[in-house]
């Protein structure tokens, strides 16, 4: 009983960050952001907001130059809305917290000062691109806040679970740690267990000149097979002449895009079109 | 610019030679600026292919008429000011009956003119409008959450030099020529300023709507 009363009060408690008074959140623990942080140095720091955004682009520098701070923003943020309209979540509020004051203090922030920037950045936005649908110069709010989350992920600083996921697409090139034994297993499983139902059902790997190339997402041979059971079954009904890459690279999803890691989505994108140049298929029929 | 080098006085400083130099920065200024901000567009290698005309002029379309965007509509208040705000800003001075006296005393060139009364209600308007922005950056919580001084800064520049020159016109509150010269002068601040602070989204707007309208469109998104 003292240790679920305890656990409720911890919910309860409040952290005030120290740089902005406004920024009131609830305690949330999360070991990638709370433990990644005794890894940073200032020199590490500084030396990765330069590299990010110390050169200025064109897209940093017309947001930065031309945002008059007009706050028109705000209502487009679901964050905002669905907070009471607390100032601290309007996208123009968010950017504020984080690229303006790294800026302002020419990359010299603390390791605390980079936690704060990873909860805004990673899990107070979903870059849905709304704000720049009613800002009145259509500025390029969520690429700035991409930018921000990839100065997080160069420091290593990101909550735990997105980690992990940038992680196995790094590895493996699906998020859910998937080996290509493992896909090859699955797929072939998911054939032999479908055939009671449909007769001819089969599930093509690797078949060229197929005018259609499925690529589902991780979970749909991992944890939800039922998915890849039913496109089977739609692509037979409807006479498609189809397949799946044999290949690593059948995930069509990118958790590398979330954390704005570069090179791994120009990996993923890479691979997706050499499996598709290899099979010479017509359409890539992506999942969801 | 002669008449000063024969009788130096504050007056004919500001009337002549700062006034070269506050046009020969603001036009000269300017054009740097989005030389060198197109030269920096070109470098990102991601931008340039999807820029089009047709949907830049589209986006410029919803956003430079009032209550033709989502947004506009939604803030019907804001929508009036700022248009009735800029409209005052840009097209007062150019058109005023003074300024078009002083064009023709200096080189003997005059084109339209608005009416007299017209001017002043457009300058009230602008003062007006300036003093909306001010409550607002301090009264609405999420402006205030973003204001910096600089906010400030900029709104003053560009109210300093119709109060003064509603104050010039009317005779108001100090000498007539010391308001007029405080005007000429607040005026050449405002010019030089503009290419040089974030008053420089006049043209920055149309370059970053054309790369949003053009973003949208390859979405297959409105961007209004």
């Amino acid at each position: 009983m003292a240790v679920k009363n305890a656990a409720k009060e911890a919910v309860k408690e409040k952290i005030i960050s120290k740089d902005f008074k406004e920024y009131v959140r609830d305690v949330n623990p999360d070991k990638g952001l709370d433990e990644t942080i005794a890894r940073l140095t200032p020199e590490k720091i500084e030396k990765t907001i330069k590299a990010v955004i110390g050169g200025r682009s064109a897209r940093i520098k017309a947001v930065l130059e031309t945002c008059i701070h007009c706050g028109l923003c705000s209502e487009a943020c679901q964050w905002y809305l669905s907070n009471d309209k607390d100032p601290t979540y309007a996208p123009v509020a968010k950017m504020r917290m984080t690229i303006w004051e790294m800026l302002k203090r020419d990359g010299k922030v603390d390791a605390e000062f980079i936690k704060q920037c990873a909860r805004i950045v990673f899990t107070e936005c979903n870059i849905c691109h709304r704000c720049s649908l009613y800002c009145p110069y259509g500025l390029d709010i969520t690429f700035i806040i991409g930018m921000v989350r990839r100065i997080c992920f160069l420091l290593g600083v990101i909550p735990q679970r997105q980690f992990d996921q940038a992680q196995a697409h790094i590895a493996t090139q699906n998020q859910v740690w998937m080996s290509q034994n493992d896909w090859l297993d699955a797929v072939q499983w998911i054939e032999e267990e479908s055939g009671a139902d449909f007769k001819d059902l089969r599930i093509p790997i690797d078949k060229e000149g197929a005018e259609v190339m499925f690529l589902p997402l991780g979970a749909e041979p991992k944890t939800g097979t039922y998915h890849l059971e039913r496109t089977a079954k739609i692509m037979l009904v409807a006479g498609v002449n189809w397949t799946v890459p044999g290949k690593d690279t059948w995930d069509s999803s990118s958790m590398s895009m979330f954390v704005r890691d570069l090179v791994t989505m120009q990996r993923i994108v890479r691979g997706l079109y050499e499996n598709a140049a290899r099979l010479r298929i017509k359409k890539m029929m992506l999942t969801e | 610019m002669y008449d000063f080098i024969k009788d130096p006085t504050l007056y004919n400083l500001v009337r002549g030679p700062l006034v070269w130099i506050a046009f020969i920065i603001f036009i000269g200024g300017s054009i740097y600026r989005v030389k060198s901000f197109i030269d920096l567009v070109k470098k990102d290698k991601t931008i340039m292919p999807f820029i089009s005309l047709k949907y830049t002029l589209r986006s410029l379309f919803h956003w430079l008429i009032p209550f033709n965007s989502v947004n506009w509509r939604r803030r019907p208040v804001i929508t009036t000011v700022t248009f009735l705000f800029h409209l005052g800003l840009v097209f007062t001075p150019i058109f005023l009956l003074s300024h078009n006296i002083l064009w023709r005393e200096s080189w003997g060139i005059t084109w339209w003119t608005l009416p007299e009364g017209l001017a002043d209600i457009m300058t009230l308007v602008v003062i007006f409008c300036c003093v909306f922005f001010f409550l607002r950056r301090i009264l609405a919580p999420e402006v205030k959450f973003v204001t910096f001084d600089s906010d400030y800064l900029i709104l003053f520049i560009s109210f300093a030099p119709f109060m003064t020159g509603f104050l010039a016109y009317h005779q108001l509150l100090l000498p007539h020529k010391t308001m007029v010269i405080l005007h000429i002068l607040f005026g050449e601040i405002m010019l030089i300023a503009i290419p040089f602070t974030r008053l420089a989204h006049m043209f920055y707007f149309f370059l970053t709507r054309s790369f949003m309208g053009s973003q949208f469109a390859l979405w297959h998104t409105r961007d209004w």
